[in-house]
This record gives structure tokens, sequence and C-alpha cells, in this order.
């Protein structure tokens, strides 16, 4: 008796299910998160994805460390949950840089596009797969620490009271994840559409985020603009800029400049999520692969 | 005849260029060829049968639906090769292969059984977990063959397949080609400029000049329709200066050709099979062979979109 069996590798015709457009958003949705998180792909590939995970997540582990390991009075040293952004901002800089040129410009690059395009994906369906998948990237960084932060310091009962100040605590770490995440992934895929080099679009969205800070706060606070100015401000390395601005009223702070309107954060936010996420769909809707 | 794909009067124009200006023609089973010379409108055909682009005016149906309006249920029926290189040089053969499978609708299951199958058939089973970017030349046309037809499609598109390839891998693309229309079912658009290479495994083509149809069907009927005997002498050259005299002595019009030892005569009724026969018994010139032309894809190509003069005077 063997186990022994004859594969059989010949063409054969395929008469099973055939999944719809959704299924085909998945697959895009999933292959581009391994993508940008280099899984199943040469080393070199994940060294950028565990660098931002490890400085996203080390505070966290480490301040829950503190309040498990060390006396009472150490714990002063410990950021309340709503403070810890300004310890994950580069790892959210980092991520904004990378993923969504990672996740785009290949795929026009190799024009791979026109497969997808021949395929029962739309410009519109591929492009909602693709900025998901690099908006599921940057909620890894700004969801999952201040969550996992919040959950260790509840462990150790040095977190909210009751369950409805972890309730609350975790809907304003959620709606600030999804704020900061939205932003950047709307405005890091419109730098990578334009252009199919992963490094030109880095370099863009650098010059530009970091760029629109430095200008903001020279004209705010060397020249004496008006507050306003400091809504076209979207640093994500500098505390004052519009999305972290939106954080700190999300967590009932005031914030950095307390006199701009939270309305008018909030319409900044959404104004730059819209923008890019316009220029995105206009970009690939020119895009002619079969001409 | 089984209608794959139906053209009627499909006008297409990118800003103030007119990429296709009426073109009408119907595709049936098998392996067509499309035909046409640099800028003749053949990849935007292929756009509009991948329903990639909406005609400007005119209508074309796939498989018996309108390509822009069908949408995903037909696009997952259709494969596509593009002329350019199509694969991320950084994933292997089979995960690419795989995942074009799996966005056509295959369950990701399915699609990995049928990736391997699909990069065995074209040959590439042992490389199949190779980087893309490692390959040959050869090597990424038969991956970009092999995500074509994975998800097992009932129309093909292949854009230049044989694009960069030296004669021995030609010839292997082309026995693929072969195989995939004739023994896998599947049927295929064949798009090249290499006119030799739709002729040895394309049962139809549809020729394209300037955007328009200049000749379309089946390829024994296009091939046949030459009007012409030739008529191969055994004499020196002034034999066939000879022939032809005493051709047109008798109301038959001919041409001398290949330096004089070919005499090529227009087939206009019965009577001229006669006139040759009493001709040659005439000059007593000694004759190697008469035959009915047959003309190449070349022929027919060049005769449609009048890029060459013709062979015979008219009487």
């Amino acid at each position: 008796m063997t186990d022994a069996r004859i594969i059989d590798r010949r063409y054969s015709h395929y008469d099973g299910p055939r999944l719809g457009p959704r299924h085909a958003m998945r697959s895009v949705y999933i292959q581009t998160l391994r993508r940008v998180l280099g899984l199943h792909r040469p080393a070199r590939w994940k060294v950028l994805p565990i660098l931002s995970a490890v400085m996203a997540y080390l505070p966290a582990v480490a301040f829950i460390g503190i309040v498990a390991l060390l006396p009472r009075r150490v714990h002063a040293l410990v950021p309340r949950p709503e403070a810890y952004y300004g310890f994950v901002s580069a790892a959210i800089a980092l991520f904004v840089l990378f993923v969504a040129p990672e996740a785009l410009c290949p795929d026009r690059r190799s024009r791979v596009l026109s497969l997808y395009l021949a395929s029962p994906l739309t410009r519109t369906t591929y492009l909602v797969a693709k900025i998901l998948a690099v908006a599921t990237v940057l909620l890894l960084v700004t969801l999952g620490p201040p969550l996992l932060f919040l959950v260790g310091l509840v462990l150790e009962s040095a977190g909210p009271h009751g369950v409805t100040g972890f309730g609350r605590e975790v809907w304003r770490i959620g709606a600030s994840g999804v704020v900061l995440a939205g932003v950047y992934a709307a405005a890091s895929a419109a730098f990578a559409s334009l252009t199919d080099r992963r490094a030109v679009a880095s370099g863009a969205s650098l010059l530009v985020l970091i760029g629109s800070g430095a200008v903001t706060a020279i004209l705010h606070f060397a020249l004496g603009a008006p507050e306003w100015v400091l809504l076209f401000g979207f640093n994500p390395l500098s505390g004052v800029s519009a999305p972290f601005e939106l954080v700190q009223r999300i967590h009932g702070l005031p914030g950095f400049v307390p006199g701009l309107d939270t309305a008018a954060l909030v319409a900044a936010c959404a104004a730059a999520t819209w923008a890019g996420l316009l220029v995105c769909w206009a970009r690939y809707r020119s895009i002619q692969v079969t001409r | 005849m089984d209608v794959v794909v139906q053209a009627d009067a499909v006008v297409k124009r990118w800003g103030g260029t007119t990429a296709l200006a009426g073109a009408t023609f119907t595709m049936g089973r098998g392996v067509t060829g499309l035909v046409g010379a640099n800028g003749a409108g053949k990849t935007t055909l292929l756009g509009l049968v991948l329903g990639m682009h909406r005609p400007d005016a005119g209508r074309i149906t796939v498989l018996g639906r309108d390509p822009w309006t069908g949408g995903a249920d037909l696009r997952a029926r259709l494969g596509y090769a593009p002329g350019h290189d199509a694969l991320p040089p950084d994933v292997s053969a089979h995960e690419i292969v795989r995942h074009v499978a799996e966005v056509h609708g295959l369950p990701r299951r399915a699609a990995t059984e049928r990736a391997s199958e699909a990069l065995f058939e074209v040959g590439l089973g042992e490389e199949r977990f190779r980087l893309v970017g490692t390959f040959s030349t050869g090597q990424r046309q038969r991956a970009k063959l092999a995500q074509a037809i994975a998800h097992d499609p009932r129309l093909v598109l292949l854009d230049e397949p044989t694009n960069g390839l030296d004669p021995v891998q030609r010839e292997e693309m082309l026995g693929l080609v072969r195989r995939v229309g004739h023994e896998l079912g599947i049927d295929v658009i064949l798009s090249s400029h290499l006119l030799e290479e739709v002729e040895r495994v394309c049962d139809a083509v549809v020729i394209l000049d300037h955007g328009t149809t200049v000749a379309s069907g089946g390829m024994a009927s296009l091939r046949g329709a030459v009007p012409e005997l030739i008529v191969e002498l055994d004499e020196p050259p002034d034999g066939a200066r000879t022939l032809v005299d005493a051709l047109a002595a008798a109301g038959a019009a001919s041409a001398a050709m290949d330096g004089g030892s070919t005499v090529v005569v227009a087939l206009e009724g019965d009577v001229v099979h006669d006139l040759v026969r009493d001709a040659l018994a005439a000059t007593g010139l000694a004759v190697r062979s008469i035959q009915r032309a047959t003309a190449s894809l070349e022929d027919v190509y060049l005769r449609s979109s009048e890029a060459a003069p013709p062979r015979l005077p008219r009487p």
C-alpha cells in the first residue's frame, strides 16, 4: 500500500463560482497590505514597516512596563493616553511617506494597472481598494498603539475609571485614529498618484506636508498672521497641524491653538481628505492603458 | 458562425486624432488575427473590446454584449495580455498569476491551483515561484499569457505576444497561442503587425488601416481571392516577353515577373485558360508549371491598404 498519487497539472476548464467585483477589491486590498507590510517579500522590504511599528508601539510597551513594574511615584512620568500621539508622530510620518507610494506607484511603473483595468475592477473600485489598504496600514500606527496603551493602563488599574470612562476613551482614540489615517491616507495617495516613482512621491509628501507646517507656523508665530492660517498646516511631526489639533479637541483638550474653531478644524481636515481623493481620482481617470 | 466580437461603424477619437474611423467587422470562434501597421487602431480596438473606452460612434458587441455596459460580468470572462511588460518584477510568477485570477473572480483556492496549471501549460512550471524580474523576455511573455488564461476566459486578447522574442521563442509562443485557441477552446484575438505569424496561427483575420477595416474574413477565403494565373517558364528571359506579347494579342492582360521567367495572367473569365494554352502552343515555349495564384496575407494586406502598386496592367 502506498500513499503516492499522481498530480494532474494539465490545464482544465473551470466551472466553479465566479465571485464579483467585491471579491476583486478584497484581493487587491489584501495584496496591497501584504506588499506594503513586506509579507512574503525579501527581508529588505520588511525593514521599514518593522521599524515604523517598533517606533509606534515601543513607547506604549515601555509605559505599560513602567506602570506595571515600577513604584507608583514614578508613574507621573507616564503620559495620559491623549498625549500619546506626540510619541508616535514620527512613526505616523514614516508610514505616511512610504505606504501610499508603495501601494500605488509600482502598479503604474510596472504597468500592471492595465491588467487590473481589464478585469472586473473599475478605476474607482481599484482606487477604493488601494486607499482603504493605505488607510488600514496607517491605522496600525494611529489607532493600535494608543489603544494598546489604554488597555495596558486599564489592566494595571491606572486608566480611566468605569465602563463609561473606558468607553469614552476608546471612542476618542478610535475617532482620532480614523481622522489621522483618513487625512494622511488621502493626502499621501494624492502625491503618489502624480508620479510612478516611489522616491519622488515620498519626497513630494515630505516637502508639502512638512513644508505646509513650517510655512504656516512662520506666518502665524513669527509674522503675526491670523490663527486660521494654521488650518493649512499638515506636518505630522508638528503638534501645530490641523489633524493633530483636531485630535486634541476630540480628547476634550483645548489644543495648542485654542483660538481655532473646532468646526473649522473639522472642515479643514475634511477638505484635505476630499481634495486628496479628488486629485487621486482625477489622475487615474485620465490614465489611458490601451490607446 | 458563433459571433465573438462584432463591430459596426465604430469610431474612436483621442482628442484630434481619430484612432478608429468606422471599423466594421465580425470575429468568429477560434484564433482571429488583428493586423495593421503601428497606429492603425489595433490597441484602441482591444481597449474597446475590454470595455475600457466607449466608442464615440458606432456599436461594438463582445460575446453578444456591449463591453462598456457589460461591466464586471463580461470582463470576468475576458483575458488580456498587453504588448508591453505588465508584470511586477518583485513578485513571483505564481503570485501575480494567482492574484490576477482572483481579481477575475476565482476563489483563492481555485486561483492558486489554476495559477499553477496555467504556468505549467505555458512551460513555466518549474520556474513558477521565481521572481518575474529574474525572467528572460521569453519567460515574461509566457507568464503574461499564463495570467491571461488562468481564470479560464471565454476570449483572450493577446497584443503582440511575440514582441522581443528570438526565432525559437517566437515559434514556441506561436505554438502556445495555437494551442490556446484550438485545443483549450479559448477564442483568441491576436493583435500583431507580423503578418507571417498571423498567417500561420489564425483562422481568420481583420485588417485595419488608418482606423478602418480594409479586409476581414476567414484566412482561406482571403488568400484564395486572387484572380491570377501563374505561368512559370523554363526559358530564358525573352520567353516571358514573348508570351506576354502573345497574350496581349489574344486580349489577355499579363505581366512578366521574377526576372522574366514567370508570367502572371489576369483571370478575367474562363476563356483565359484557353488563351494561355493557345499562346503557349503558338510560341512553343517550354513550361515548368501553371498554377492558380495564392496570395500570402502580405499580398492581401498590401492590396487592401493600397500600399502596393498593382502587379498587372489593366486593359
